[in-house]
């Protein structure tokens, strides 16, 4: 988001009409936003609501008028409140998914890179390199003290002779500690086929370019394994 | 309506008539009805499958294959709860039903969607597409162990049917890696296939739980998730609220206590829980914890997913610093079911990654945990100096 001296915009409308051009565009945006009676009930059963200056009936009002000025002030922090609950989408009346909107618009905003998404995703990049990389998401030698200190003293059971007490789960699958479970490596080159395709980890290298080359050293090491 | 994505690599659009909009679509009429031109491959169930009917929200009934199951594991079960899978599994050996567990398996990746955004539909439902083939091929039905999962695959296999034009790039993607694209007849959450198990297993309980409370934390992704395809039952709640996991609970002989906030979700965020911890500690605490102590007073909160199990027990620790002194242990509803038919609370559950104590509840039960603590210390003895792992099953 680019701003002048006093704290206003200084985006180019043209710009900001193409975002949300490239939204409608998407092919699910017309079945999750629909009529709105603004009358409030996702914002009422909104969990992240309670924490955030957030609301699924302001997202919703602001897709309806089609400003696109409006729909530009939530590309930055204001979409990433959301919890993808989709509480919204299960109470609303009008059958609008509001939650489903977000998640068109936040795959604008990190396709396009903003700095706001590379933001608010930077502590995010472990994740993603276990999951784009590996094929899973999470993994037992992640839970560290010093890493999740707010989980207590008891956290530190979790790391601690780590490589026996997986053994001694009995499921064959899960006996490793450097993944949530032992991914073969011919269902790891499916996935970086399917992420290929699919623009995957194209999205990545627009989000965070130094990961996606992380990413891409180990994807070759792999694939040529 | 011609509609092109951003990146070009997929050309989507809907050619789907909507008569009272999304949600009111029974897809499983529709997918059979795509099957019967030819336009899709659907993966059925069969006898070898024993399936359950259940009837979802709108009376819809929907069958749950009980055996000949393809685990679909969850990235976080498997990394941080292990005894949630353990127990599933341990209790499908209960029964001498089969099941494969295998490495040939991806995460749904919608966790990171959710997350992150750093996917698309392409792609979830070609990771869909690919994880379902791979059960196909082994002639297995899969079943899902994660809400998200669950969400997700719904989501994609409606998707899948609503759009022509999807179909054909997830097609495209499966023949390039050597697949195709068969979509499963039902989409089931190991949650389902407790719910229609719950008498099975509590013929085989060994401890009474009428003194015991149970509170209910339904996940999100399991009924706000494409509400229609989840499972309710006009005796749980008057089929007012999702059905599972209360009902297993109830057949099993517990109290279930019903507590104002039972529709929040547990503070997870998908984005938060890693990033901003804050607020999932802050809704852990004051809109799940307290209620369930302070209105219910639980003796145990019964989860169905992996986010809401991880972030309901690992944030209790830290509201002790601001003064909140209500605790409960967590854990899923499968893995009270296996603990109350006599799994280990080690070895099989595997309790003891779980840092809100859990202790008093097996001892309420009556569960000797401390005996269970000796022999689980001895067994890892014996692995460090060489033993071999005792398995659920063999690994072929």
């Amino acid at each position: 988001m680019e701003y002048d001296e006093k704290g206003v915009s200084i985006v180019p409308l043209d710009f900001k009409k193409e975002i949300f051009k490239e939204a409608r565009k998407d092919f699910r945006y017309d079945e999750y936003v629909l009529g709105c009676l603004n009358c409030g009930v996702c914002t009422g059963g909104c969990p992240p609501h309670r924490f955030f200056d957030f609301s699924p009936r302001i997202v919703l009002q602001n897709l309806k008028t089609k400003d696109p000025e409006l729909i530009w002030t939530m590309m930055d922090e204001y979409i990433w409140a959301c919890f993808q609950c989709f509480t919204c989408a299960m109470i609303c009346p009008f059958l609008n998914n509001p939650g489903g909107a977000i998640a068109i618009l936040r795959e604008i905003a990190v396709r396009r890179g903003f700095e706001s998404a590379r933001k608010v995703l930077k502590p995010y990049s472990r994740v993603l390199l276990k999951l784009t990389a590996y094929g899973n998401q999470l993994s037992p030698d992640m839970i560290q003290p010093d890493f999740f200190p707010d989980w207590g003293p008891d956290i530190s059971y979790a790391s601690a002779d780590l490589k026996v007490k997986r053994k001694a789960i009995p499921m064959p699958t899960l006996q490793i500690t450097n993944l949530s479970w032992d991914v073969s490596p011919e269902a790891m080159k499916e996935l970086y086929e399917i992420f290929d395709e699919s623009g995957v980890f194209k999205i990545i290298e627009a989000v965070d370019p130094s990961l996606y080359e992380i990413i891409m050293d180990i994807v070759e090491d792999v694939r040529s394994s | 309506m011609e509609i092109r994505n951003r990146l070009n690599l997929a050309n989507v659009g809907s050619d789907y008539i909507h008569a009272a909009g999304r949600k009111l679509e029974n897809m499983h009429d529709h997918l059979l009805e795509l099957e019967s031109k030819g336009e899709v491959k659907v993966m059925h169930i069969n006898s070898e499958n024993r399936a359950k009917d259940a009837l979802t929200l709108f009376g819809w009934k929907k069958l749950i294959p009980t055996n000949k199951i393809w685990h679909h594991k969850s990235c976080g079960q498997c990394g941080n709860i292990p005894g949630y899978p353990v127990s599933l599994l341990w209790l499908m050996n209960q029964f001498g039903l089969e099941y494969i567990d295998e490495r040939n398996q991806t995460s749904c990746t919608a966790w990171n969607y959710h997350g992150s955004a750093t996917s698309n539909p392409v792609g979830l439902a070609s990771v869909a597409a690919r994880n379902w083939h791979r059960a196909y091929e082994l002639g297995y039905f899969p079943v899902n162990h994660c809400a998200t999962t669950f969400g997700d695959y719904k989501e994609m296999r409606n998707l899948l049917v609503e759009n022509k034009e999807l179909r054909d790039e997830v097609k495209r993607i499966m023949h390039k890696i050597g697949r195709d694209l068969v979509i499963p007849e039902y989409i089931i959450h190991y949650s389902e296939w407790v719910h229609v198990m719950r008498f099975e297993i509590a013929k085989i309980k060994k401890y009474d739980l009428g003194h015991v409370t149970v509170t209910v934390h339904p996940a999100c992704h399991t009924y706000k998730m494409i509400p229609e395809d989840c499972i309710y039952d006009k005796d749980i709640y008057a089929g007012k609220r999702t059905a599972v996991s209360t009902g297993v609970a109830l057949a099993l002989g517990a109290k279930v206590a019903d507590y104002s906030t039972w529709y929040d979700c547990c503070g997870f965020g998908f984005r938060h829980i890693l990033t901003e911890r804050e607020t999932s500690r802050s809704f852990v605490m004051d809109r799940k914890i307290k209620p369930m102590v302070r209105e219910a007073n639980s003796d145990v909160c019964l989860t169905q997913d992996t986010g809401c199990t991880t972030t309901l027990d690992k944030n209790q620790w830290i509201g002790k610093a601001m003064g909140y002194t209500e605790q409960v242990p967590v854990m899923a509803d499968v893995m009270f079911a296996a603990l109350v038919c006599g799994a280990d609370p080690y070895k099989i559950v595997q309790l003891q990654w779980h840092t809100t104590d859990w202790r008093p509840l097996c001892e309420k039960i009556g569960i000797d945990w401390k005996k269970s603590e000796e022999g689980y210390n001895a067994y890892l003895e014996e692995l460090k100096a060489g033993g071999k792992p005792q398995n659920l099953y063999e690994y072929k």
